[in-house]
């Protein structure tokens, strides 16, 4: 019954978005209600679906669109899972909003625009062909750069914004040139016969794009994955693209967290996700994904470490989650198939649950403190209890602190240790154990820097004359039911798995899975992360609120290493200055101009075509004397001829 | 007097107006020989309308002349705004549109 209005999933929050952004001036709290009760709506339905699928069935609707394409709805358990994520995290970010955005003149363009922004990401994720998927991640990208930009007034804001809009659109180019490719081969394909598509399929659906990967050359079918995880790379903020996400802290807070934590750069990860049997069919791609996913895991989480700003250190985190999520989908997707989905997926979730939580817990500090900055912030936790202990959880959750063998523990807990182990059994059976240690160590330094960034925050003595307050009940209790959340969504890990495991069974696509012996990882393996959290945790303890061990040597400018580290690993110079600046600007640019205006302007419609036209309308133009006798005499001549052809009988 | 006495003045007027067009400057004077060549036209439309028996000629030299009232007014009236702008209403100074 929930089936048939699984439409209404994206169609909600789009009338929303109207109806908030044209009649919101005069409603409550911007029109904050509307979205609130469309997204509450999506929310109901998605887990509505849920319930009628579980567990082994999904939905399918799709009609035709053009040239063999279509628009459909595609909900499997991988869709359904997150649409449920999403809706309901954007639902407690929407409330929280309510409160937090309350200072604000426009809150109508603001409540509009994220409303907008979770119909496109619900869009993402429910649609069943790539062209569908590919628009509404466009939007996506849009909604980002209008949000983040959503204090445009402020110069570094619209700078992140173009930052962030650009930097992703070089994923973007990449991801559809790979649609492109992959349109060509499947095309080339059915013209020679070795394929065809089924009575009621249409040529870009998953389902198809699925049954055609035996029928495409290997090397093409690397380059389309390739293609399509450079789209990935962008919108999840992966090396070498992931100096947007940072600078994206520009817009509000919620912003952030909605946007930069729990949904939009998920996206990538989702892709990665929805096209795997195309991934798993090309083993070089894979191999690609993990190193990137894991290279980005520890490369983000060393920038971490050093950040004041409260939201920036959370960004680094989330590009250094997302990394641990492509990190499983490469290494655990060579060894144990499907599964990896559900080990990376699952991750996922729990993130956005713990991460949506530490940004609107980051939020509720910056809005008693009005400063990001968490050199001035301290001894906070006796002012603002809830937050505090929220914050906690959701820390505990990021370190993945929890008692291994006994299976109790955090959200975060039960998803990372998975994703290290599946990392680890990739080491054994490959013979590879780079990424397991890249894993590893980036375990070590998040639970450093998380639990640095607390008790910077918590304790201590306050370090500025400010009158912070716990903030109003709309705000803390999205704050209590994300806690939740964070604590107890563990335990859901074994149905969990079992019930993504199915995802690509429902479409009759097999994923080959590593022949051999099931794996038992040893006691060292299955200890070490929680070992390396809880040492994590020690050595913040120890260095922030303690301060027995002294750091001033090690964390000061004269050191080349923080150097590198504050600097981002200049990362914004070589972004921004060498390649946007000089390489595109002076260089690409300046030449195309050169062209545009010397060549094509200059001598071709200048001298040849203007000219031309210019000179021959210099001549005519003096038959127009101006003087009214001239005109009336010719008339009158013109006339008289007229006259005398009718008497001689020419005419 | 026959038609053809008429028509032959009705020719000679509107002639005087067409040679007055060409060969003056002052725009008042351009004007009354336009009023010339219209009242010459008139004169044609009567002719014809009583000679055929047929009144709806002289209906037409009716509307022609309330028109030419009209007409004369909006032209004069110009020319009175353009003495006041550039103090003549020679033409061959009002020039300033051309080339």
């Amino acid at each position: 019954m929930f089936a048939d209005y699984a439409a209404l999933i994206v169609l909600l929050p789009v009338i929303a978005f109207v109806l908030t952004l044209f009649l919101g001036k005069k409603l409550y709290s911007g029109g904050a209600l509307i979205p609130i009760a469309a997204i509450a709506g999506s929310f109901i339905i998605s887990a509505g679906i849920f319930l009628e699928i579980y567990p082994d069935r999904m939905v399918q609707q799709s009609m035709p669109w053009f040239a063999g394409m279509n628009i459909g709805i595609l909900i499997d358990p991988l869709a359904v899972v997150m649409l449920m994520m999403v809706s309901f995290v954007s639902l407690l970010i929407h409330i929280y909003a309510v409160g937090y955005m309350s200072h604000d003149p426009a809150k109508p363009r603001y409540f509009a625009e994220t409303s907008l922004f979770t119909a496109a990401m619900l869009g993402v994720v429910l649609s069943d062909n790539i062209l569908q998927f590919f628009i509404s991640w466009e939007l996506v990208g849009l909604c980002s750069f209008l949000l983040i930009g959503f204090w445009y007034h402020k110069p570094s804001a619209a700078a992140a914004a173009k930052k962030a809009f650009l930097v992703t659109r070089i994923g973007d180019v990449l991801f559809l040139a790979g649609i492109v490719v992959l349109y060509f081969n499947m095309t080339e394909i059915i013209t020679k016969g070795s394929f065809s598509i089924e009575h009621g399929n249409f040529i870009l659906q998953f389902k198809t794009m699925f049954e055609a990967i035996p029928h495409i050359a290997p090397a093409q079918l690397t380059l389309i994955t390739l293609l399509f995880f450079g789209g990935a790379v962008g919108k999840s903020g992966q090396f070498p693209l992931h100096g947007w996400l940072p600078d994206a802290m520009e817009g509000p807070t919620t912003v952030s967290a909605l946007i930069h934590a729990a949904t939009m750069v998920t996206a990538g990860v989702y892709l990665v996700a929805r096209t795997f049997p195309m991934f798993v069919a090309a083993p070089d791609a894979l191999l690609v994904v993990a190193y990137v996913g894991g290279f980005t895991a520890l490369f983000a989480a060393t920038m971490g470490l050093v950040m004041n700003d409260i939201k920036r250190v959370l960004a680094y985190s989330t590009v250094s989650q997302l990394g641990y999520m492509m990190l499983a989908l490469g290494t655990a997707g060579a060894v144990v198939g499907a599964k990896a989905v559900g080990i990376s997926m699952f991750h996922l979730l729990s993130h956005a649950f713990f991460k949506a939580l530490l940004f609107l817990s980051a939020g509720s500090v910056i809005h008693a403190m009005g400063t990001n900055d968490i050199r001035e912030m301290g001894g906070l936790s006796n002012k603002m209890k809830i937050t505090s202990t929220v914050m906690m959880i959701a820390a505990l959750a990021l370190a993945g602190i929890g008692i291994p063998y006994l299976d109790i523990g955090t959200a975060g807990f039960f998803s990372k240790d998975a994703i290290i182990e599946g990392a680890f059994e990739y080491g054994e059976i490959k013979g590879d154990m780079i990424p397991y240690v890249f894993s590893i160590i980036a375990a070590l330094l998040t639970s450093i820097y998380i639990f640095r960034l607390w008790f910077m925050t918590f304790t201590g003595k306050p370090r500025s004359q400010r009158h912070p307050h716990e903030s109003p009940g709309v705000m803390t209790i999205p704050l209590m039911i994300l806690a939740v959340f964070a604590l107890l969504f563990g335990f859901l890990k074994e149905g969990f798995y079992v019930y993504l495991e199915k995802n690509f069974e429902l479409m009759e696509v097999v994923i080959p899975v590593h022949e051999g012996e099931p794996f038992h990882p040893s006691v060292i393996v299955v200890l070490l992360p929680v070992i390396v959290g809880v040492l994590g945790f020690v050595i913040a303890y120890l260095i922030y609120n303690k301060r027995i061990l002294n750091m001033s040597k090690i964390i000061s400018s004269g050191n080349p290493l923080y150097k590198l580290l504050y600097n981002r690993y200049y990362e914004p110079k070589i972004g921004a200055d060498i390649i946007g600046v000089k390489l595109t600007h002076d260089v690409a640019a300046q030449s195309g101009e050169f062209v545009d205006r010397k060549i094509i302007d200059g001598m071709i419609i200048d001298n040849i075509i203007s000219n031309t036209i210019f000179k021959f309308g210099e001549m005519i133009r003096k038959l127009q004397t101006g003087v009214v006798q001239n005109y009336a005499s010719v008339t009158l001549l013109g006339i008289g001829l007229l006259i005398i052809l009718l008497r001689i009988g020419v005419i | 007097m026959s038609l053809y006495t008429y028509l032959l003045i009705a020719a000679v007027i509107f002639t005087v107006g067409a040679y007055g067009i060409i060969t003056q400057r002052s725009g008042i004077k351009i004007l009354m020989c336009i009023e010339l060549m219209l009242n010459a036209a008139n004169i044609n439309l009567v002719a014809f309308s009583s000679f055929n028996g047929n009144s709806s000629g002289q209906v037409f030299a009716l509307f022609s002349i309330a028109i030419a009232a009209a007409e004369a007014a909006i032209g004069f009236a110009i020319l009175v705004a353009l003495f006041r702008v550039r103090d003549t209403i020679n033409l061959d100074n009002i020039d300033i549109l051309r080339w």
